[in-house]
């Protein structure tokens, strides 16, 4: 089946319109063991280490049954590298969809004739009709992923499934065939059901930040007695958390979606962010705040200071590290997430 | 490489006036918070213009920043706000506006700035803006409006540009009604018709002035330039910057007519793409030991907005809201890649350019962000030398002085070489 690679610092592209199209959205991931070169003839060398990688795996070659790419709206750096990929990467069908900056209803409007514009450009290139029907029937799917992927979740706070593993699952539903997907994820709820918790006692974790798609990263996390019970990040909880209305135009219903889900740090006014994690850090009972920038990550650098005055006032710990995009800072980070352990709490 | 005798261009009179024009700006923010009137904070690219037609006085913290660089103050407010967490990586314009707000420092001789009665960004330029404004509104607990201008890419159509300023539009018009619930009044619009064609001569006049850059020798430097560009996005909208703007050319059109140029010798004519230093402008004096000059300077040309020549004065003036849309969205310092590669080549030939000097600024990654490519085709296909240095426009710790001088060096060195041929 024809693929289309999604480019996406936040988690705002509407699989739907492509699997209306019958396409698999594959968003792109980046890869921490490559070594750079491609990538720094085209970007200089402070601008966002992920994104980097992500061109540096697009120049090194796609996969055969990657047909376009659809880059939406994020941060600075993956606006401007757009064009970038527009001149050095060799793909016929790349759009770039104007997710937009804020929320309101002149926003919803104005997101909804993007999606318009997207749809007629699948339709013409890869010679397909991408109904409105077919669109609905494909938010449905998405919804019962969205629901099982909820439900799984609740198993890393019940210390029954490795915040990593969750992890891997949430990328591989935003990799491969849904219909599949969906059959994987029924499974693992009733694998989960009848498990047991873990034996280690482990610290409970709210992980927030940057765009984090290894799962490595949250691997060590838990080498060293931190468990992700919950986060919000975008291969995560921003991923599923609430459903898109089935019922009406279905254009609108994923628009609304896209801008009214909790807040992320590319959008305005991203400070609101803090009131979805302060919610989950109550909910979930964390002994601590983990918010992680991939380095020059700027929406996250922006919303920091204010996170970590806001947490403060709550008593609640919060750690924040930057994070080159490399598994050989690992032992580094070690240092400062024992001492994080071990300054916390233990519910 | 030897030097040769040193050289130093020209500044025009005029421009020696700038600093009352400036002055008489700070002095207008200063009155309107003694008689509490209103004032707004604005990012550049906003519509500034919309502001005056209100009756709002405009202060512009990018401009109060490059204040405080030019004073040598910026390196210590970036470390007040790197101390409150704000990273290293950030940029320096909103760290030195940080900096001044927690030190409360309101000598405007500083960079120094107060509160505003409400704030108005835009990520036209970058997120950097919304999101600086954003945490500055929050510090202060006034009101903040954005407006949102999507990004044009290199592969945007024609129809999805339409449907773009649809939503600028509307934002616009939203703008005025936050404005009227704030202030209690209406715009007037026999006002803003009035402040749009003031806008449009200043536009107008900075205009003419570039066009007398092509010239050889060229009569205007960056001496006049860098700091001339003020106006256009502090007072887009007032008669007396038109003054200013037309003793410039005057007196640039009479250097032209004598053949005078701003250098006495004039050997190598440079472009300058990005910000400069704020800090250290006089590092672009050095460039003249070499009789070098720099004719153009896409970010100094940008802020004379007026530039889509689909636009008239006409359309501007009997629409003064929603033509704001268009010139949002084609805004000469967002060009996407193709267009800037485009640009620059045809700037190249017009100006009879010899060599692009490209400022990867560490603080503004949108900028920077394409320059490498920029470079490759300008040099690949259009043989013109290019030259990129890293530096930050209000960070003097980022700039490497001897660095930056050895590249420099090499690059006019190029340049007498191909001069050879």
């Amino acid at each position: 089946m024809t693929k289309i690679a999604i480019v996406d610092s936040g988690v705002d592209t509407p699989e739907e319109i492509l699997m209306a199209a019958d396409i698999i959205p594959f968003r792109f991931f980046g890869d921490p063991s490559l070594n750079i070169t491609k990538a720094n003839e085209h970007v200089p060398p402070n601008h966002c280490i992920w994104a980097r990688n992500l061109l540096e795996r697009a120049l090194n070659g796609l996969d055969a049954d990657i047909k376009g790419l659809i880059t939406t709206h994020g941060c600075d750096c993956t606006n401007r590298e757009f064009d970038i990929w527009l001149e050095c990467v060799d793909l016929d069908f790349m759009y770039f969809l104007n997710a937009p900056l804020k929320r309101d209803k002149a926003a919803i409007k104005f997101f909804v004739d993007d999606m318009k514009e997207l749809i007629q450009q699948l339709e013409t290139k890869f010679n397909v009709k991408i109904t409105k029907e077919k669109i609905t029937e494909a938010i449905k799917l998405t919804n019962k992923i969205r629901n099982l992927l909820k439900e799984i979740s609740e198993y890393r706070s019940k210390m029954v499934l490795k915040g990593s593993e969750f992890h891997e699952i949430v990328k591989k539903v935003q990799q491969e065939d849904k219909k599949q997907t969906l059959a994987m994820l029924e499974n693992k709820l009733e694998e989960l059901k009848n498990k047991e918790t873990f034996p280690e006692k482990m610290k409970r974790i709210l992980l927030t930040g940057s765009v984090i798609d290894d799962s490595e990263f949250i691997k060590n996390l838990e080498t060293l007695g931190l468990q992700v019970v919950m986060d919000d990040i975008c291969i995560g909880t921003r991923y599923f958390w609430d459903s898109i209305e089935e019922n009406g135009d279905p254009i609108k219903a994923l628009s609304k979606y896209h801008l009214k889900k909790p807040i992320y740090s590319t959008k305005i006014p991203s400070l609101q962010r803090f009131d979805n994690l302060k919610h989950f850090t109550e909910k979930y009972e964390v002994d601590g705040v983990l918010n992680v920038a991939q380095k020059f990550c700027e929406p996250i650098l922006y919303d920091h200071p204010h996170m970590s005055k806001a947490f403060k006032a709550l008593e609640i710990p919060y750690l924040f590290v930057e994070i080159e995009y490399s598994r050989e800072s690992f032992k580094q980070l070690a240092t400062r997430f024992e001492a994080f352990a071990e300054m916390i709490g233990g519910k | 490489m030897s030097k040769g005798k040193v050289i130093k261009s020209q500044m025009l009179g005029a421009t020696q006036k700038l600093k009352n024009e400036m002055g008489r700006h700070y002095l207008a923010i200063e009155q309107a918070y003694r008689e509490g009137k209103p004032v707004a904070w604005a990012t550049s690219g906003t519509p500034v213009e919309l502001l005056y037609a209100m009756d709002v006085q405009p202060s512009l913290p990018e401009n109060s920043a490059t204040i405080s660089a030019a004073q040598k103050y910026s390196q210590n407010f970036i470390e007040v706000a790197e101390d409150a967490g704000y990273s290293y990586d950030l940029c320096s314009y909103f760290k030195t506006n940080m900096g001044v707000t927690l030190t409360k420092t309101t000598d405007l001789g500083k960079g120094g700035i107060r509160k505003p009665t409400f704030m108005l960004s835009s990520d036209v330029i970058c997120d950097t803006h919304v999101d600086w404004f954003q945490v500055q509104a929050e510090r202060f607990k006034v009101p903040h409006f954005t407006i949102d201008v999507p990004h044009v890419v290199s592969n945007t159509t024609n129809k999805q540009k339409n449907y773009y300023k649809k939503y600028v539009k509307e934002q616009l018009w939203e703008f005025l009604d936050f404005m009227s619930d704030i202030l209690g009044y209406e715009m007037d619009m026999e006002k803003a018709k009035e402040v749009a064609n003031n806008s449009w001569d200043l536009s107008m006049v900075w205009q003419d002035i570039y066009k007398l850059r092509k010239n050889i020798p060229s009569p205007v430097s960056t001496k006049d330039t860098f700091g001339g560009l003020f106006p256009l996005f502090t007072m887009p909208g007032l008669k007396t910057p038109i003054k200013l703007y037309k003793r410039m050319y005057k007196e640039a059109k009479q250097r032209v007519d004598s053949g005078v140029g701003a250098l006495e010798e004039e050997n190598y004519r440079l472009m300058f793409e990005g910000i400069p230093f704020w800090y250290n402008l006089k590092f672009f004096n050095f460039l003249e030991q070499w009789g070098a000059i720099i004719v153009y300077e896409p970010y100094t040309y940008s802020f004379s907005k007026f530039m889509n020549p689909d636009i008239t004065k006409d359309m501007i003036v009997s629409n003064p809201v929603e033509s704001m849309a268009e010139l949002m969205l084609s805004f000469w310092y967002i060009y996407d890649l193709k267009t800037r590669i485009k640009k620059f080549e045809e700037t190249v030939k017009e100006y009879n350019i010899d060599g692009v000097i490209l400022h990867n600024n560490m603080s503004c990654r949108p900028n920077s962000c394409g320059q490498y490519d920029l470079k490759k085709h300008l040099m690949d296909d259009f043989d013109i030398p290019c030259l990129i240095i890293d530096a930050d426009m209000n960070d003097p710790r980022k700039l490497n002085t001897t660095q930056v001088t050895n590249k420099l060096e090499s690059f006019i060195e190029l340049l007498r070489e191909r001069k050879k041929r």
